[in-house]
């Protein structure tokens, strides 16, 4: 585990952050460009010094102004994926990926070249030279570099930022892999929700220098009060749920969440894994009585927690409502819908859902994001 | 590319300097090219001809080689004054001076010398043990091949018969005053300079003086240049042999061979 | 095809000019990266210092050379007592002139190489677990090799075209300070030898020119491994 509590002035802007990181694999720090996730960063990595505080992984100091520990970058044994991927350019793929691994621990090494090598599919590249290598190319190898120093934590500033979509969808591929294939903790750090969603389950929120919030993804997310951090990315609930067998007949699987039973289009994965589901708003209608004589197979009755304030669209006619269906759920209506239909919080309805996306498999086998139609 | 650029510029910098240089004297001055060792001795006649007849004058030193060169190639200068005939003789072969204004003005001799603080005693005659006297040290002189102060030098041990002897152990400094710091700082355990250098530098002694028959004799001579028309260049040129100069050159240690004209030769 | 002086010009300047270079480029990349990665006080007073022989006479700087390195000097005597070494009139004293001379050059174009070195790459290379001497030899050297080959081939250059330091301090002494300068000077300073002297001037030209060729294709090429481009 990773506990931070650092201060640090840079000119008018002033970090103050303190987090630690969760019991899972991946913890995001997420925040808008400048709020200085980039900086609390480095300061892990050891590259910028904090004024005061204290970092600390799993009980070893890496830093402590109190009692003036300050391990230099190259002993706190974090590994570190640059935006801008930084490969040596004077030396071939091969050799920067040896970089790390050559000044590890000899009892610590326990990534091997060839493992990365075929995680991160880079076999033909190991010859190359680094800029014969596309920008995909280069991050790959930057990720293996990284990873062959056998880093305690292996911290990721936004490594996906200078790619294009297609390229950003093969790289998060290759994370997820990493993660499954290697038990190394990561610090992962964006500004775009999707990559959040998709990689991680501990989420810390950075604003303005700040932690506004620690905990897991699901939950912050279905923070209404969190909302203008949150945002930008397309409302909806994220829901952690586990395979709870299968309607052979119809090719169906059923998964079980603490609202009852999703039922989604067949699953090739086993009685017990755990999937993350993000349910998005618009998905979600809203009806007083349980319907009948309807196509839709999942419906829940849940209780209106709270209304969004503002009006999600540009001409204010929607709305979304948060509901406890046993789990936190998102339904966007109209704002002529919460009128004639009087909701309002504590109000019972039904919340119909149309269709689920499955963002991953949390411990699963399939990396890709797949839509179930129901 | 940046180093074929870096060059180009310093070539355009040295072309520039190159063709600027004879522009600098300008044209309504006095202007005199003197050979370096007369530095001393005339800066103190220029002052004094000008608190005299208020009139300025501007000198410029350098090699006689150098001079000679430039006023072959146009130099705006009124008189020259060299330190050895050689180079006045280049230009009066190219009718660069006017024949009838030349004169041997000053004499010189070449002297031996150590640091003032060296015990060495010599006395120069024939295959006198100059070789042994540097006990492994360099002999300090002008250039042995260009530089006057040096073929004068090496004339001299030549005819002493010393010169096989020490050749391999002289260090040939650019001029005649390189040679005197290098004696006078002590680097060189002796060295060859003229007596006037010799006279300049309190921390050099003379060990002796070279007879003067054992080479060339030491000449400075000096002529109007074929170009002079300045009003003042032939009232500047008698000065310099008026007896009023005579009395700083031979303070400076010259031999004044020009006969002064009221004593009414020539 | 070359005369026996001519030879030994030639062999005595291209001795002194490498021995120059050679040894002067520890200094020239110490004091570069003093200049461009640390602030200290002092600081703009050293890069003065430094540059003092692109502005004083050349002749002058020989002389502070007989001041300081000469038997006599506050260094030389120091260096003649404890170890018996002169500098004076010999050949190793000459590059030391020329390299002083050269010294500029090489610490500016050392200098503007490691500016341009990415920190990035640097601090990568830290994360990785190179401390701060690893990272010099692995990251930083590599990278600004075009630089050092560019300081050390102008101040090769001007170490072959080097005289008055060199003449002041070390005097021109056939056979172990007659560089191609010194002799060039020489034959100018007597009327007659105009010959000889284009001769001398045809032989300089050509040997700076292939050298700097040489260097320049050298240059590419090692920029070229670099970068993977012929462009700086």
């Amino acid at each position: 585990m990773l506990e931070v509590d650092v201060a640090r002035r840079l000119g008018a802007f002033r970090i103050e952050a303190r987090f630690a990181t969760g019991p899972s694999i991946v913890t995001a720090l997420f925040g808008r460009s400048g709020a200085g996730k980039s900086s609390i960063v480095n300061m892990l990595a050891g590259l910028l010094r904090p004024d005061r505080g204290r970092i600390a992984v799993d009980g070893t100091v890496l830093f402590d102004s109190t009692s003036g520990v300050d391990l230099r970058p190259e002993r706190r044994r974090l590994g570190y994926v640059f935006q801008d991927a930084r490969l040596f350019p004077h030396m071939m793929v091969r050799t920067n990926l040896e970089y790390g691994l050559r000044r590890a621990p000899r009892g610590e090494r326990r990534v091997s070249l060839d493992q990365v090598v075929s995680v991160l599919g880079i076999e033909p590249l190991l010859q190359r030279r680094t800029h014969e290598l596309s920008g995909g190319e280069r991050q790959r190898v930057a990720i293996g570099r990284a990873l062959l120093a056998n880093p305690r934590i292996l911290l990721m500033d936004e490594p996906l930022a200078q790619l294009d979509a297609p390229r950003r969808h093969e790289i998060l591929t290759f994370i997820e892999r990493l993660r499954e294939s290697f038990s190394v903790p990561i610090v992962y750090v964006s500004h775009a929700m999707e990559e959040v969603i998709r990689l991680a389950d501990w989420l810390v929120l950075v604003s303005d220098g700040r932690v506004a919030a620690t905990g897991p993804v699901e939950e912050l997310l279905s923070r209404l009060d969190l909302r203008p951090l949150t945002g930008r990315y397309e409302a909806g609930a994220v829901l952690t749920a586990k395979v709870a067998g299968g309607d052979e007949a119809f090719g169906l699987t059923n998964l079980a969440f603490p609202g009852g039973v999703l039922r989604v289009a067949k699953l090739d994965l086993p009685k017990g894994s755990e999937v993350r589901l993000r349910i998005r708003a618009r998905d979600v209608s809203l009806a007083l009585s349980r319907p009948e004589d309807l196509s839709i197979l999942n419906v829940f009755k849940g209780i209106v927690k709270e209304l969004g304030e503002d009006a999600t669209d540009e001409d204010g006619s929607q709305i979304d409502v948060l509901l406890d269906v046993g789990a936190p759920l998102w339904a966007r209506i109209t704002r002529r819908s919460v009128h004639d239909l009087g909701i309002a919080p504590g109000r019972e309805v039904f919340a119909l859902i149309k269709s689920v996306a499955l963002d991953r498999h949390a411990l699963g086998l399939r990396p890709a994001t797949d839509r179930v139609g129901t | 590319m940046n180093l074929v650029r870096t060059f180009r510029s310093l070539a355009l910098v040295a072309l520039v300097t190159l063709l600027a240089a004879p522009v600098q004297a300008m044209a309504a001055d006095l202007v005199v090219f003197a050979a370096a060792s007369l530095k001393n001795a005339l800066d103190d006649i220029a002052a004094q001809w000008q608190r005299e007849t208020g009139k300025t004058v501007r000198i410029s030193y350098t090699a006689s080689s150098a001079l000679a060169r430039q006023i072959e190639i146009g130099a705006p200068t009124q008189l020259f004054i060299s330190a050895d005939l050689e180079w006045m003789d280049y230009l009066a072969q190219r009718d660069l001076v006017k024949p009838d204004t030349r004169a041997n003005l000053l004499g010189n001799r070449i002297v031996l010398i150590a640091p003032k603080e060296s015990n060495i005693a010599l006395s120069i005659a024939p295959g006198f043990p100059l070789a042994s006297a540097l006990a492994g040290g360099r002999l300090a002189m002008a250039n042995t091949d260009a530089v006057p102060a040096g073929t004068y030098g090496k004339a001299a041990l030549r005819k002493l018969g010393v010169w096989d002897q020490v050749e391999a152990r002289v260090a040939q400094a650019e001029n005649v005053r390189a040679a005197l710091v290098l004696v006078s700082r002590a680097e060189a355990p002796l060295g060859i300079v003229y007596q006037t250098d010799a006279a300049a530098d309190a921390n050099v002694r003379i060990i002796d003086t070279f007879p003067e028959d054992t080479h060339p004799p030491i000449v400075y001579p000096v002529a109007l240049t074929a170009a002079a028309s300045h009003p003042d260049a032939a009232s500047f040129l008698a000065y310099l042999r008026s007896l009023a100069a005579r009395s700083i050159f031979e303070k400076r240690g010259f031999t004044v061979l020009s006969p002064s004209p009221r004593r009414g030769t020539s | 095809m070359l005369t026996p002086l001519e030879i030994e010009a030639l062999s005595t300047s291209l001795r002194v000019a490498g021995l120059s270079t050679i040894a002067s480029l520890p200094f020239g990349i110490a004091i570069a990266w003093l200049l461009a990665r640390t602030s200290f006080p002092g600081r703009g007073l050293l890069n003065g210092f430094i540059h003092l022989p692109l502005v004083l006479p050349p002749v002058v700087v020989g002389y502070v050379l007989l001041l300081l390195l000469g038997r006599r000097g506050l260094v030389g005597s120091w260096l003649y007592d404890a170890f018996g070494v002169t500098l004076v009139f010999t050949w190793q004293g000459a590059a030391i002139a020329s390299a002083v001379m050269a010294f500029p050059l090489m610490v500016q174009a050392i200098r503007l190489s490691l500016e341009s070195v990415d920190h990035g790459l640097e601090a990568a290379a830290r994360t990785l677990g190179a401390g701060p001497v690893g990272v010099f030899a692995t990251v930083t050297l590599p990278l600004i090799a075009p630089g050092i080959l560019t300081g050390s081939i102008l101040a090769w250059a001007r170490s072959l075209g080097e005289f008055g330091a060199t003449i002041t301090f070390v005097s021109n002494i056939p056979g172990e300070t007659r560089t191609l300068s010194n002799a060039f000077f020489a034959l100018s300073q007597a009327p007659g030898n105009e010959e000889a002297i284009v001769r001398l001037l045809v032989i300089s030209i050509v040997i700076a020119l292939v050298a700097l060729l040489a260097a320049e294709i050298l240059a590419r090429r090692v920029r070229r491994r670099i970068r993977g481009t012929s462009r700086a």
